[in-house]
């Protein structure tokens, strides 16, 4: 919301002064200003947020746990110099994206699927799952390649996941619940999230191909990695070094 | 199917009001620092053949433009660049010209699919300019000093920032590792993105340095200011890219000396536009604009493709973005400058005396409006 903020403190300033000429030259830098606005990190709701506010608390970006407990969609930490906004896993691209927020902790599922423009200077290695081809029990998909049937929360991920290996599917996009499709018959199997396959047994399907690994990744704007350059190298480099510990552990 | 015909086509808009008049000024602004710096006016067809584009921006961008065929079957393209039109012109029109020559445009250009999904317009305008028949330094300076010119003058001095780098940092190295065409792609996603673990576990499958995939994954974060080009000549010693550093090196003691820098910064993991550019290329970004709302460099390969070859650098601003950014900062000079001035309000049952009356009126230059009845 930095926008929203410089603006704000454009009116402010303004109302003190005579000449809103004059006062736009002696505005200090909105670059360069100290007292620059909050920086703002777009959190997927779900288990990434869990994961990803223990892991800024490591790294020395805390939100008190009265903030985290007051359903609040939009928080500050305890510096007062974040502030983190929690969204559907889906929407933090788009908020990064535009450059609302300046920072997003997202699963590298969501990044693939919805082709964001975003840098990715960092894998957080948490909320670890991976991204899969299930089928029922004991089917052999090799003997159906003329035209299997996908069912998949991930469109884009199947598309170019068969698209590059030349076989012809028809995409049965769904929101959920995706194991049933081919228990039902809707589908002959199925692209979607794994994390332990416990789903998977119960529902009398087995993972038959792992296409990619997913961690939450940490991703920055563009325009923000430039014109916030300083506060998100700080942010880098302490989520960097906890991330660095956790791996040499 | 019924398609009411009040559906606007995905990607295009209106301009009026206010936004339209703060629009037209920063074009108008924008063309008169062109003009002070003596670069001249260029006007080029909105529709051309297709093959002008592709070769002139590469396959993939101009795979972007809306196509049509012409009436001998020959396939046109509403204009999805400028830069390609104005290569042509040096080559053939200007071609007997005394160099260097400068060439400056407004013009709307016009790209079905958009990159990113910040970049909702098909149809956005381009400021721009081009500097050519001139390499070295003293021509890309001038692209930056007329760009951060603009910027100031259209009221975002301290809220703008321009970064640069050149495409031979990266190509330097990618010769040194000696990468094929597509682990050249993977190394210059990875840059993109930033990704610097990743990049380091590419890299060792092309080299048996330890140091080197630490080296040259640690690029991804050198964005600063003169302090990185001397870490950067720790990393990178192959001769090419060490003289793209020089070149940066000599581009940011001008900046120094500007006292620019600030609003300046040296980013060496830029490395979009690799195939395009040929030396120094430089994003612009705006506080309030999620994404760049312009950029340039050095395309010294361009025009060969219509004549001899030349060398040429250039930039464009997207004034469309521009517009967006200064609409929500109410505070800006450029907004205070585009106060609506008062209106004389005319009216009189006779037609003669009033439009005798608004004659007067405008040869004075004041603004009138007239209260005209209906009387069929």
């Amino acid at each position: 919301m930095k926008n929203f903020d410089s603006v704000n403190s454009m009116k402010d300033k303004q109302g003190n002064e005579e000449s809103p000429s004059s006062s736009l030259i002696s505005h200090p830098s909105s670059l360069n200003n100290s007292s620059q606005p909050l920086l703002t990190i777009a959190i997927a709701k779900g288990r990434m947020q869990t994961d990803a506010l223990a892991l800024l608390a490591r790294a020395g970006v805390r939100a008190s746990d009265e903030m985290i407990k007051s359903r609040r969609l939009a928080i500050e930490d305890e510096s007062g110099k974040y502030r983190f906004v929690f969204v559907k896993p889906a929407d933090v691209p788009v908020y990064v994206e535009h450059g609302i927020a300046d920072c997003g902790i997202v699963g590298r599922d969501v990044l693939m699927e919805t082709g964001a423009d975003l840098l990715q200077p960092l894998d957080l290695g948490i909320a670890r799952c991976r991204i899969s081809l299930a089928a029922r029990t004991g089917r052999n998909l090799k003997s159906n390649l003329g035209a299997m049937r996908v069912a998949t929360k991930y469109p884009r991920i199947a598309a170019s996941h068969f698209g590059a290996r030349g076989i012809p599917v028809e995409i049965i996009q769904l929101s959920g619940s995706v194991e049933l499709a081919p228990v039902l018959g809707l589908s002959d199997c199925i692209l979607d999230l794994v994390e332990t396959g416990r789903t998977l047994v119960e529902n009398g399907l087995e993972e038959v191909e792992v296409i990619a690994e997913s961690t939450g990744r940490l991703v920055v704007n563009r325009a923000s990695y430039q014109l916030r350059a300083e506060a998100i190298a700080k942010l880098l480099e302490s989520l960097g070094r906890i991330v660095n510990e956790g791996e040499e552990a | 199917m019924f398609e009411p015909l009040s559906k606007i086509p995905d990607g295009l808009r209106y301009y009026f009001g206010a936004e339209a008049r703060l629009r037209r000024q920063i074009e108008d602004t924008a063309m008169t620092v062109f003009d002070g710096w003596s670069y001249e006016e260029i006007i080029t067809p909105t529709v051309d053949y297709f093959a002008l584009f592709e070769r002139g921006m590469g396959r993939e961008q101009a795979a972007r433009a809306f196509r049509f065929t012409d009436t001998d079957g020959r396939m046109l393209a509403l204009r999805p660049d400028v830069t390609s039109l104005v290569a042509r012109a040096a080559a053939t029109l200007f071609g007997e010209r005394e160099r260097p020559l400068r060439l400056c445009y407004v013009a709307p250009v016009f790209r079905q699919q958009q990159q990113s999904h910040v970049e909702w317009r098909r149809e956005s305008v381009q400021l721009g300019c081009e500097f050519i028949g001139l390499g070295g330094r003293a021509a890309e300076m001038e692209m930056l000093a007329v760009s951060a010119e603009i910027l100031e003058r259209v009221g975002l001095k301290g809220q703008y920032r321009i970064t640069l780098n050149s495409v031979e940092v990266f190509n330097g190295i990618a010769e040194r590792l000696q990468l094929g065409a597509e682990a050249r792609e993977v190394m210059r996603h990875l840059m993109d993105i930033r990704d610097a673990a990743e990049l380091r576990r590419f890299l060792a499958a092309f080299t048996d340095s330890v140091e080197d995939c630490a080296a040259f994954s640690r690029l991804t974060q050198l964005t600063g200011k003169r302090e990185i080009l001397i870490e950067a000549r720790r990393i990178i010693t192959n001769e090419r890219s060490v003289a793209a550093l020089d070149a940066l090196e000599g581009l940011w003691r001008v900046i120094e000396a500007l006292g620019l820098t600030d609003a300046f910064e040296i980013d060496l993991a830029d490395v979009s536009g690799l195939d395009y550019y040929t030396g120094t290329t430089f994003k612009i970004y705006v506080a309030g604009a999620g994404a760049r709302v312009g950029g340039g460099g050095r395309y010294d390969g361009l025009i060969s493709n219509f004549g001899t070859p030349e060398s040429a650098v250039g930039f464009v601003l997207d004034l469309d973005a521009l517009t967006d950014v200064l609409t929500r900062q109410p505070a800006t000079l450029m907004n205070g400058s585009v106060s609506e001035p008062a209106i004389t309000q005319l009216s009189n049952d006779n037609l003669a005396t009033l439009f005798i009356a608004a004659r007067e009126k405008r040869l004075k230059n004041e603004r009138v409006s007239l209260g005209v009845k209906s009387q069929g």
